[in-house]
């Protein structure tokens, strides 16, 4: 294994503040249905108010995660903690947790404020108190004036703030969402998702949150913890996430992403020296301290990292132009590399100063790209 | 609109069979406007004495009996078959749930008669069910379930039983689970989620389902005649005794007529309770 889960764990001090408790404390939880391993031993802390994103491809084992804190299914090992309280045999009914599903599930038996007063009339609240509870929860997602609208009455976007009221309005320890935006056309996604990240921000309310969308983790999420075929591969902020991904798999599933094949000719003396087909490329050893002369790597860099120059400049690797495609603001430029691991390389270029189809260029790498060796590849 | 040749062929097995069943409503419906002529099978002259003969206490208490006994049928059945379509849909266990299935439908493929004889075999004196409860000493003599609107009424739900869990079944597996997980995560218990999500759902598949029942045990005829053994007159078994005991077809027909008539009100009224509740949007 790449990265031993226990390292994963989170640095759980904010930088200048005290340590917090984790409001979610997820220890050694594993999954298996009928025998196939869905959620491989994990381990992970979510702060007391932070974004947690579950990133990943279906089927890597996000939801079942999402679904084991939740208390929908068990796990076959490992414990859970909600506040420092083990809640592993809690069932879902008790564990204070409130839940934005991906089709939102309202009641449509109910109207508006029904559903909303839902969780608050199981809890005993009285009659007048719920629904004043329920109201002020409408009105922080703007849709007071619809409380005795049917939900199958409200536009996608109005059914999923009222998902969302419902789930918040219980102020429960933890919120869990589903792939909440998948049902919404584009504009509207970013508008919620925007007004999601504010009210989460302002409630403070500790947040897992799973989703496929690369984006949507990005633009959101205080931690994204990546995670394919049952494992988390990286958890860290989407700054790390993007810039400094721990294997192949994050790289290219967090956005774009141009990978070379390279065999190291030296490693010492603090100098790390790559053969990229014929190019030579000096780096510093601290971009792969673990490789050895005669191994074959992965380059990996960001297509804003890399730079179109003239053709015969030292250190950029030769390629030529095969395809170019118009985006409006730029120019997405498909380049044929010999040194390429798969498909084109990817660059962006202004609009103004696109090379002609079939053009030799070059293109200057990163000073300090990520190198992947081993299994990181 | 492009040529669909074939459309008219596939369409003319049931063309063919409902103008059949059309042809005999109108014969039943000229049968029942008919006099009757005492010893002659052949009926007289117009008349609309049939159905003032139908006003008479005799008929409308067969008319009430047939109704209670719809109404208990499809209550019990209701009552037994809810639970067992529920457990059927929800059980995690194929085998039981391939078992509970195989009981609940085997009796469709029995015949009414057939599912009457072993009824009569169980609910007797000297039946199993008396026998039982002798032995076991709850009772101290047999009850009398034969020729009783209770034994008629145990032997139609049986009766009824199948169609009633297959539709209920349907209903219930319709309702998205996510509805049950969203009350369960906001707090409510197994109890507290069946009664304000599941059960509420479910009221479009019980509302069919008890029309269906209702109609069913309506038309019901070896149960009735055989259990009741002619102390439990409903319209049906009246419809035999007047017709084929006394040959006075202009009344069975009127008779015949009168009972369509009135499940077609009775399910017109369960349709028209079904459109409010869609109505409000729930469904």
């Amino acid at each position: 294994m790449l990265i031993d889960p226990k390292l994963q764990q989170p640095a759980e001090a904010v930088p200048g503040q005290p340590p917090a408790r984790p409001a979610v404390k997820i220890d050694g939880v594993s999954k298996s249905f009928d025998g196939t391993l869905a959620l491989e031993p994990t381990w992970l802390k979510i702060r007391k108010g932070e974004f947690l994103t579950l990133l990943g491809p279906s089927g890597c084992g996000k939801t079942t995660l999402l679904n084991l804190v939740a208390g929908f299914l068990e796990p076959d090992k490992g414990e859970l903690f909600i506040d420092d309280a083990l809640v592993t045999q809690v069932p879902v009914h008790k564990r204070e947790i409130g839940i934005v599903f991906q089709n939102y599930a309202l009641f449509p038996h109910m109207n508006v404020l029904k559903n909303v007063e839902y969780g608050l009339r199981t809890r005993g609240v009285p009659a007048a108190e719920a629904r004043d509870r329920a109201m002020e929860t409408l009105r922080l997602v703007k849709l007071d004036q619809f409380a005795d609208r049917r939900p199958k009455q409200l536009s996608g976007g109005q059914q999923q703030r009222v998902a969302l009221a419902r789930a918040l309005v219980i102020r429960p320890k933890v919120l869990l969402l589903d792939e909440p935006f998948s049902a919404l056309d584009r504009n509207l996604r970013a508008a919620m998702q925007i007004e999601l990240k504010e009210i989460q921000h302002s409630l403070g309310v500790t947040t897992i949150f799973v989703t496929h969308d690369q984006g949507e983790a990005l633009s959101m999420s205080d931690r994204i913890a990546v995670m394919s075929k049952g494992r988390v591969r990286q958890i860290g902020s989407p700054e790390e996430i993007y810039a400094s991904p721990a294997d192949r798999f994050v790289g290219t599933f967090v956005g774009d992403a141009n990978l070379l094949t390279g065999t190291v000719t030296t490693s010492e003396s603090g100098t790390l020296t790559l053969d990229l087909a014929g190019t030579a490329l000096t780096l510093p050893q601290s971009a792969a301290p673990e490789a050895a002369a005669g191994e074959t790597v992965e380059l990996f860099a960001r297509p804003e990292a890399c730079q179109l120059v003239a053709p015969g400049t030292p250190g950029a690797v030769p390629a030529t132009v095969s395809f170019a495609v118009y985006q409006g603001a730029h120019v997405e430029l498909h380049l044929a590399c010999p040194a390429a691991a798969e498909g084109p390389i990817m660059l962006r270029v202004p609009v103004a100063n696109v090379p002609k189809v079939g053009a030799a260029v070059a293109v200057a790498l990163p000073e300090a790209p990520v190198i992947f060796t081993g299994e990181a590849q | 609109m492009t040529k669909r040749p074939f459309l008219g062929w596939f369409v003319t097995p049931a063309g063919l069979i409902a103008i059949g069943i059309a042809a005999s409503f109108l014969a039943i419906l000229q049968y029942s406007l008919r006099a009757h002529v005492p010893g002659m099978l052949d009926p007289g002259g117009f008349t609309f004495d049939n159905f003032t003969t139908l006003l008479k206490p005799a008929y409308g208490k067969a008319f009430i009996t047939t109704v209670l006994l719809c109404f208990w049928t499809a209550l019990f059945t209701l009552l037994i078959g809810y639970p067992l379509a529920f457990a059927m849909l929800r059980t995690r266990s194929g085998w039981v749930r391939g078992a509970m299935l195989i009981i609940t439908l085997t009796p469709l493929f029995l015949g009414e008669v057939v599912r009457t004889y072993s009824w009569i075999i169980v609910l007797g004196n000297q039946g199993f069910l008396n026998s039982a409860l002798l032995g076991l000493g709850l009772i101290d003599e047999p009850i009398s379930f034969m020729f009783t609107t209770m034994g008629v009424v145990i032997a139609l739900v049986h009766f009824t039983l199948p169609i009633v869990v297959i539709m209920l079944a349907a209903a219930i597996a319709h309702i998205d689970r996510k509805l049950e997980q969203a009350a369960f995560s906001l707090g409510a218990g197994r109890v507290r989620v069946f009664l304000t999500v599941t059960l509420p759902l479910s009221v479009p598949g019980i509302v069919a389902a008890s029309s269906t029942a209702f109609a069913w045990t309506f038309s019901a005829f070896a149960t009735p005649q055989m259990i009741g053994g002619g102390q439990v007159v409903t319209i049906s078994t009246l419809v035999y005794q007047v017709g084929f005991a006394s040959f006075n077809f202009p009344l069975a027909a009127s008779l015949s007529l009168a009972g369509l008539l009135f499940t077609i009100a009775v399910l017109s009224i369960f349709n028209l309770g079904m459109r409010r509740i869609e109505r409000q949007g729930a469904y």
